[in-house]
């Protein structure tokens, strides 16, 4: 039941969203539309987009300079809904309309990374007239025909396929690579471009495509429609406040004796709290070993299952559908008692640990060839981190509370050639402990520490993974520092953020 | 370099570029690398000896335990090499050729005579291991025991002795390119060994060699490189320590000196040790408690700068007088033993100072490196699997064990100062045999243990112990270090349930450890 606290590697999902590749030559001509869905159709847009990656390998560096297509499609005044990896580290999109071939310069105005899901609207959002607004409805039946429309590989125009739903589930998010949320999956065929174009039942939609599995076929993967409300209302107040969570992780109760040991009855009821997470929404209103009974007054089974309106849910969808401040009632049994609570959720720390970065320039602290990041699933892929002590420490920064000593774990992640480093390299990798003695909480207190406090002779750094202290004789540092910038090509000594 | 290993090693210590699961794979793996026979040519003039009759086949049949499951035993295999009489009664041979057997014979030639023998000392880290038949054999009493031989010098000829099937006794002569250190059979721990140059013949009993030098034993031939034709021989100096040790009757092992170090080429580093710009030093990064060094007021942070009038430079290199630079641990673990003393010079905050230390064998580590020849411990509760926690098991996870391994398991193993305290061992739930009783717990596997019934468990006899008293209100607690935290026993229904695992063929319920462990085995440990 650590789902919400791990980083899910989803190595099997892939983002339907079509690498830049040229039109080939003589497309067939688009196939006369049906007359009702014509201006349906009128509202889905091809997106292309230039994306600019940043370099986590080189964080200095402006990054790789590339691009691809999506869909998207207007679901209100200028609102035109797409997925976030279409739309995810973009320097310019454009949107070309149905049987036109003009580009249409947009702008994003939200974008949920944990869902996939982004909002853009035009520039100049006159061509927008006169065409409907797709309505968003509810959740599809299972077994019940649903059609993708969208831009996908194989030619330049509107291409709609056409399947049904096979299955309703709870499923990893492979964009984020940290969240899962309800999904559900259809047999048509949904491809690289179709990402951020609309399922459509009837004449309402139903979902947005945004994945497929790579060794199944036909296993086409839409967001519904709670998802999508979630976000449209999450960004009302003109932000998006990302999902919140409980913060605490459950075990099952099947066992015969452990409800025996705990004086349960011999019922299908109730899970044990296993870990609370420290200044989570539960800290200070759930421990540890209390038997958690229900949630919003839906009763939890012995697997932390509930039922609502005759569907099986997991008991952390509840929670899925709040947002930051919401209150969710949760009744527990401690100490043989019987008790209930009321919590206010909010969104767990550390999400750049599990969760990859979009958008965000990569931080850095250079200091005498020493080059600083601070440990994302950015970084950590970048350089290949996955010794013992990093994955120890990212799989209990949350319930082992790490990230209150550590807001951020700090790593040399590189050594550039200098006269000084010439052997240093051993450090490549490690963790950051200590600066003089003193412990250090992120990339800024790094920075201060070096930068900020008068230096001793020698700057003492130790490290969580390594058993000699790396010793950087502060007098030349200013011209250590100047040398290397100008060999490597460094503009700074640090990017901290805006 | 890539090295293939001759002996066909268990898949748990198989470090070598070979991947071979069976002797018959293994053996066409060699063959498919070997260049064919050789002509000695040149070399052939140079020969010193003319054939030796001091060496033997020794056949063994190897069963190691299943890592998963700690009752049984691998499928056995056998392993044939060569051993050198060296008394009338004393064989030498590799650890690594008699590791884990079940069965051991001493075989002539041409295979028409053999006796069973029995290991007398052996030595795991060292890769040696002593031999003796039980019984008197006429075959071996017509053979002439090898005198051992004295060190070499680069570039000495020593002649590599093999059988053939037919039982002709076949040498080749090889050159001595190197000394070096490496670490033969056991990872990590590196002895001194003669890096050989010399194109060997696949024959059968390839592996496991006599090397000989002017009709004298100087060490045996571990692996065998058929691609760069370079060999690895331990050298005399280990083979006269090990022999020594051993017939004395209470094989104590090399000693150590308890104390881990870090070389000092960085510039910056020596600086801030105040160390010459031209010197050598060690920086001493851990000192185990315990151990001589820290009996001897060894600390971190010293710098070592000699080891009796050996000065060290700055990687840990000794200029010694006739193999020319090698590692420092050779200066502790070749010729000297338990209970010899060396002096170290230490730089301390720049004050030089002198630190007598007596050696002494090596401590039982938290999480014991290797695991031969004494059988797994493990204890079945309920359907739930306790083990105590070896490199051997993590091992065992195969190739990629590093990342596929449990996580809190590596991390135990890496930090044992975390854990120390409080334990001999680190006892942990290694998996479940799904039953009645184990219902929910099915998928809990390498989860360490803290206590039972609220009592810290030092090792797993104790955790046996804890688990025959019987629990308050009939239900163990046992008390996980990981989620899900504690995990339930019923004490009557999970004896039954092991009553029936005793049914459904499982040969025991527990295998404790000894109270005296035997004395044919050397103590597993961390340098």
């Amino acid at each position: 039941m650590l789902r919400h606290f791990v980083a899910v590697m989803s190595l099997g999902l892939i983002p339907a969203f079509a690498q830049l590749a040229l039109p080939p030559e003589g497309a067939a001509p688009a196939p006369t539309p049906r007359v009702a869905s014509a201006t349906l159709f009128d509202s889905v847009f091809r997106l292309e987009v230039a994306t600019q990656t940043p370099d986590y390998r080189t964080p200095w560096n402006a990054g790789g300079f590339s691009g691809g297509n999506g869909t998207g499609f207007l679901i209100g005044p200028n609102q035109i809904l797409t997925n976030a990896h279409v739309v995810a580290n973009s320097r310019r999109i454009l949107v070309t309309m149905r049987n036109s071939s003009r580009k249409l310069p947009a702008t994003i105005s939200h974008v949920a990374h944990d869902c996939d899901l982004a909002l853009i609207s035009l520039d100049d959002p006159a061509p927008l007239e006169g065409l409907i607004h797709l309505p968003i409805g509810g959740m599809p039946e299972l077994d019940s025909e649903v059609r993708a429309i969208g831009y996908p590989v194989g030619g330049d125009r509107l291409s709609v396929t056409r399947g049904i739903v096979s299955r309703i589930d709870f499923r990893s998010y492979s964009h984020s690579r940290a969240d899962s949320h309800l999904i559900i999956q259809v047999d048509a065929a949904i491809n690289p471009g179709n990402s951020g174009g609309p399922a459509i039942q009837g004449d309402k939609v139903i979902g947005v495509a945004f994945q497929g599995l790579t060794q199944a076929d036909n296993t086409g993967y839409i967001i519904p429609t709670p998802v999508i409300k979630r976000f449209l209302t999450d960004i009302e107040d003109g932000q998006y406040d990302k999902y919140v969570d409980l913060g605490i992780a459950t075990f099952p109760i099947f066992n015969p004796a452990m409800r025996k040991a705990l004086q349960l009855p011999d019922e299908d009821r109730g899970v044990l709290v296993t870990n609370v997470i420290e200044d989570g929404p539960c800290d200070g209103f759930i421990e540890k070993d209390d038997i958690l009974l229900s949630i919003d007054g839906n009763a939890i089974d012995s697997a932390g299952n509930i039922k609502v309106d005759g569907e099986t849910l997991v008991l952390h969808e509840i929670v899925e559908r709040k947002f930051a401040g919401d209150t969710v009632k949760l009744e527990f049994i401690r100490e043989q008692q019987t008790q209930a609570t009321e919590i206010t959720l909010k969104p767990l720390p550390g999400s750049p640990i599990f969760a990859a970065q979009y958008d965000e320039r990569p931080q850095y602290v250079l200091y005498g060839g020493l080059v600083f990041q601070n440990l994302t699933l950015n970084s950590m892929s970048a350089h290949r981190l996955s010794d013992v002590t990093t994955r120890y420490l990212t799989s209990n920064y949350l319930n082992k509370a790490i990230f209150k000593e550590r807001p951020e774990i700090i790593v040399l992640t590189r050594i550039e050639s200098d006269a000084l480093t010439s052997n240093m390299g051993v450090f490549e990798g490690s963790i950051l402990n200590t600066i003089n003695g003193e412990s250090v909480r992120d990339l800024q207190h790094t920075y201060e520490l070096l930068y900020d406090v008068k230096q001793p002779e020698f700057t003492i750094l130790e490290f969580e993974n390594d058993d000699r202290p790396l010793v950087i004789p502060s007098a030349n540092i200013d011209a250590v520092n100047k040398r290397i910038m100008k060999t490597n090509n460094i503009p700074t000594t640090s990017y901290l953020g805006e | 370099m890539k090295t293939n290993t001759f002996i066909l090693l268990s898949t748990l210590v198989l470090a070598t570029g070979l991947s071979a699961d069976s002797p018959e794979e293994h053996a066409r793996a060699i063959s498919e690398k070997t260049v064919a026979p050789v002509t000695i040519g040149k070399s052939n003039q140079a020969a010193t000896t003319s054939t030796l009759d001091s060496f033997v086949r020794v056949n063994a049949t190897i069963q190691t335990f299943n890592a998963g499951q700690p009752w049984q035993r691998n499928g056995p295999q056998r392993r044939s090499g060569l051993g050198t009489l060296i008394s009338a009664s004393e064989i030498l041979t590799t650890a690594e050729m008699v590791a884990n057997q079940t069965y051991l014979e001493l075989e002539n030639a041409d295979s028409t005579q053999r006796v069973q023998a029995q290991v007398i000392a052996i030595d795991y880290k060292a890769n040696l291991a002593l031999l003796s038949p039980i019984k008197e054999a006429p075959f071996l009493k017509r053979k002439t025991p090898l005198q051992l031989g004295t060190p070499a010098r680069i570039g000495d000829l020593i002649d590599i002795w093999q059988f053939e099937n037919n039982g002709t006794t076949l040498k080749t002569v090889a050159t001595i390119r190197a000394v070096d250190t490496s670490s033969t059979f056991i990872p990590g721990y590196s002895f001194l060994i003669y890096t050989l140059k010399g194109s060997m013949q696949s024959a059968s009993s390839s592996f496991t060699l006599p090397a000989t030098r002017d009709g004298k034993l100087i060490g045996v031939l571990t692996s065998y490189d058929s691609e760069d034709q370079i060999s690895e021989v331990i050298a005399p100096e280990i083979v006269s320590t090990f022999l020594k040790d051993a017939r004395d009757g209470n094989y104590e092992g090399f000693p150590t000196l308890g104390c881990a170090t870090r070389r000092t080429e960085d510039e910056a580093f020596r600086e801030y040790l105040q160390l010459s710009p031209r010197g050598g030093g060690l920086y001493v990064s851990r000192v185990r408690p315990g151990s001589p060094a820290a009996k001897a007021d060894l600390r971190v942070g010293d710098v070592l700068l000699a080891i009796d009038r050996s000065n060290l430079d700055r990687r840990g290199f000794f200029e010694h007088p006739s193999y020319g630079p090698l590692p420092w641990t050779v200066l502790i673990r070749s010729d000297k033993m338990v209970g010899d003393s060396v002096t170290l010079r230490v730089l301390r905050e720049g004050q030089l100072m002198e630190l007598p230390i007596t050696l002494e064998a090596p401590q039982a580590p938290l999480v014991p490196t290797h695991i031969n020849d004494s059988p797994p411990p493990f204890l079945i509760k309920g359907g739930f699997v306790f083990q105590e926690l070896s490199r051997s098991y993590l091992r065992a996870y195969g190739d990629k064990w590093a990342t596929r391994a449990p996580l809190s398991l590596m991390y135990a193993m890496d930090n044992p100062d975390k854990y120390e305290e409080d334990r001999d061992s680190i006892v942990f739930l290694s998996r479940v045999l799904p039953n009645p009783v184990t219902i929910g717990y099915d998928s809990l596997n390498g989860i360490i243990i803290n206590q039972v019934n609220g009592k810290s468990v030092r090792n797993i006899t104790e955790l046996a112990n804890f688990l025959k008293e019987a629990p308050e209100n009939g239900i163990h607690t046992i008390e996980l270090d990981d989620t899900p935290g504690t995990v339930y026993l019923d004490a009557t229904l999970s004896d039954q349930v092991d009553q029936q695992l005793l049914q459904r063929g499982l040969p025991a319920l527990s295998r404790l450890p000894a109270e005296e462990p035997l004395p044919q085995q050397a103590a597993t440990n961390n340098e």
